[in-house]
């Protein structure tokens, strides 16, 4: 199949060739990386290098040693196949001759409706990472029917939100500071680990004799052990649905920056469905960043099903994400369409895996408030903390008590 | 086909390879197979990242049976910091050389540089894989567990195979080992140590890939029960359960339904006692032994 390509009717001369096959190797390469792959220009001279020890004649040894060279992960693992086939498979490559001045853009998929070995490509020019989960989450505009069954409330929205307000800086700076502020006064949690240090509680010996090789032996200087302290990793879920609108643009701001001050933070949005935003949230270029939420905001201030997304959450992330020092920050009004018992079910296996459950609810900032919706009474058992937090006054008016949740 | 650019098909290659390792009891799907001979070609290191109990491990096993080399394994946990995985000075014997050199009449320089000599260095096995020849299979199991610190030393091993010892200078490797990390996916890897690694993802074997595992490892099962447990398995993996059976459970639960004198799985109501008694081996958490009830047990038997 792929020998079509180099039998081209006019044999070009070798230098031709060599620089065809480079080009090839460097429009694959680039080709991964519209979609999203981390392949770097190192990678294509590797790639180049495998294809010459392995030999291209076979596609499969091909193949399978490219996917183990370019990808670095699980989730570019299941997409490589698709992709290489899209890239490699004769029609697609005949349109990539063609258009070889442009490189090798996804316009190589655009009309192509024959062609079966890759799924059909919807995404109009979108990472097929973003186009994919929307597929995933079950979203599509066409499963309304079935969520219309439940009520009104639990319908999903098919409304984008508008997120140009995201990175307003006004705002954004008065929560980096008080974010930061924030992140100073987290020590992290206390492990039963210890590590050398200049005072504590304990003798190292093993580090007091070694300080006191170069003093021929005499123990001047002592070492210390003490316990070492590590920051809690957070996942944070916000619900966007239409009952939080208010608050859920100031929380994905916070979101936002509490990710850029501390190394292991998670977010995800839910509303009927769970989507996780920590990509979008990071991109440095704030422009794409709001493309790639306004993707993923299928279903923005639409109902809320809070049990399910919890329950999915546990299906799909609660392994590779909850730890003993995880740290779990639900933000809701507690005010759930779907089955309570689910949400009390989920909220007891999560919170039997992590370190603490705080849950802010902006309605617990308002007079008279008592938790008495069906879903807050559900999760009230299993949770660390219960707070407001609607803005920023009252987010760092609780910050005392989430910091002696989370350490 | 212009030659020069080109080489042979390496298909053949792969293809023994893999019969090679099935003959070190390590039966691998061709793709990994091909993975696997381009680790060897290239010398770079293999990240593999599975579920737990897909035989990650196992990979490492065979591969120092088949080169006939030594495997040094590095078992990852949280805190491991570079003097346990990598080297350490064996002090007392310094203090004691100490002593010891304090009646020698060498001048000084000398002295240090005997007490800071190879002699009195402990090797950990990051420092064993890169100065022991024949190339050694180095095995780091389960780096997710590390911290951040620990992979940022990994790094100048994985790329220059060296280390520096700050009293001692920059050992290079005598020559490159074959690297084998494994990974179950608790945290996240930099991209930095995935950029220096070939890739391989290990999926839960598919039914003729496990049958086939399950006839070369337990060569004593009946052909008829073989293919039961491996078809009970495969549907016990597809039911929404919070720790999947992997290989290695597959594998346990054939010795424990051998031990327990079990022909087949649909030997009536005595079959399904049987495979009820042995579950422990298969499932391993309670929620999840309390999902697998009686008549589910009897459902998943009877479409064997």
């Amino acid at each position: 199949m792929l020998s079509a390509i180099d039998g081209a009717p006019l044999r070009p001369p070798p230098t031709a060739l060599a620089d065809a096959l480079a080009e090839r190797y460097a429009g694959f390469a680039g080709w991964l990386r519209a979609n999203e792959f981390r392949v770097t220009s190192a990678d294509v001279a590797a790639s180049m290098d495998v294809a010459r020890r392995m030999g291209q004649l076979d596609s499969d040894v091909l193949r399978w040693s490219l996917r183990a060279l370019l990808c670095s992960r699980a989730e570019e693992w299941r997409r490589f196949d698709d992709l290489f086939d899209a890239y490699f498979r004769a029609p697609n490559r005949t349109r990539l001759v063609e258009t070889r001045v442009g490189g090798a853009g996804p316009l190589a998929h655009d009309d192509d409706s024959d062609n079966d070995a890759a799924p059909r490509d919807t995404s109009e020019g979108t990472p097929l990472k973003l186009a994919g989960r929307d597929a995933r989450g079950g979203g599509a505009p066409g499963d309304g029917g079935t969520t219309a069954d439940e009520g009104a409330t639990a319908r999903a929205s098919l409304a984008h939100a508008d997120f140009r307000h995201l990175h307003e800086r006004d705002e954004l700076f008065a929560i980096d500071a008080a974010i930061r502020r924030f992140a100073l006064r987290l020590r992290g949690i206390e492990t039963r680990r210890e590590r050398r240090a200049q005072t504590g509680r304990a003798i190292d010996l093993r580090w007091t004799i070694r300080r006191s090789v170069s003093r021929g032996g005499l123990p001047v200087e002592l070492g210390w052990r003490r316990r070492q302290r590590r920051r809690p990793r957070i996942v944070m879920l916000l619900d966007v649905s239409r009952s939080m609108s208010l608050y859920s643009f100031f929380h994905l701001r916070l979101a936002r920056v509490l990710g850029a001050h501390l190394p292991d933070v998670h977010p995800f949005m839910f509303h009927t469905r769970l989507v996780g935003i920590g990509d979008a949230l990071r991109d440095p270029d704030p422009w794409r960043s709001q493309e790639r939420l306004q993707l993923l905001s299928h279903g923005w201030a639409g109902g809320t099903r809070i049990g399910e997304c919890l329950a999915e959450f546990n299906r799909r992330h609660a392994a590779r994400l909850l730890h003993a020092r995880t740290a779990v920050v639900i933000v809701s009004d507690g005010y759930d369409a779907g089955d309570t018992t689910l949400l009390g079910d989920a909220l007891a296996v999560i919170r039997r895996r992590c370190h603490s459950v705080v849950w802010l609810n902006p309605l617990v900032d308002r007079p008279g408030f008592a938790p008495v919706s069906a879903g807050m009474r559900a999760a009230l058992p299993h949770l660390d903390l219960l707070a407001g937090g609607r803005d920023l006054a009252s987010v760092e008016r609780i910050f005392p008590q989430v910091l002696a949740r989370l350490q | 086909m212009t030659a020069g650019t080109m080489t042979t098909d390496r298909m053949p290659d792969v293809v023994a390879l893999q019969a090679r390792l099935a003959q070190h009891g390590f039966i691998a799907a061709r793709s990994f197979a091909a993975a696997l001979l381009l680790t060897l070609d290239m010398r770079r290191p293999l990240l593999i990242e599975g579920e737990a109990g897909v035989g990650k491990t196992e990979v490492a096993k065979a591969l120092a049976r088949l080169l006939d080399t030594r495997l040094i394994r590095l078992q990852c946990y949280e805190g491991l910091d570079a003097h346990t995985a990598m080297y350490e000075w064996n002090y007392p014997h310094q203090l004691l050389a100490i002593k010891l050199f304090e009646q020698d009449a060498r001048p000084l320089s000398d002295k240090e540089a005997d007490i800071f000599s190879e002699r009195y260095l402990l090797k950990r096995p990051l420092l064993d894989a890169i100065t022991a020849t024949p190339a050694p299979v180095l095995l780091i199991d389960e780096i997710d567990r590390t911290d951040e610190a620990f992979e940022a030393y990994l790094l100048e091993l994985l790329s220059d195979f060296q280390l520096s010892i700050p009293e001692l200078g920059v050992i290079r490797a005598a020559e490159i080992p074959y690297v084998i990390l494994t990974s179950n996916g608790t945290r996240e890897i930099s991209d930095a140590l995935r950029r220096r690694c070939l890739y391989q993802y290990v999926d839960y074997p598919s039914f003729e890939r496990e049958l086939l595992i399950v006839r070369t490892r337990a060569p004593d099962v009946p052909e008829r029960l073989a293919r039961q447990i491996v078809e009970f398995v495969q549907s016990v993996r597809q039911m929404d359960l919070r720790r999947k059976p992997g290989l290695a459970e597959t594998l346990d639960w054939v010795a424990a339904l051998l031990r327990l004198g079990v022909s087949a799985l649909d030997d009536g109501d005595d079959g399904v006692d049987r495979v009820m008694d042995s579950l422990a081996a298969l499932v391993k958490t309670r929620e999840d032994q309390a999902g697998l009830t009686r008549p589910v047990v009897e459902k998943l038997v009877a479409s064997c």
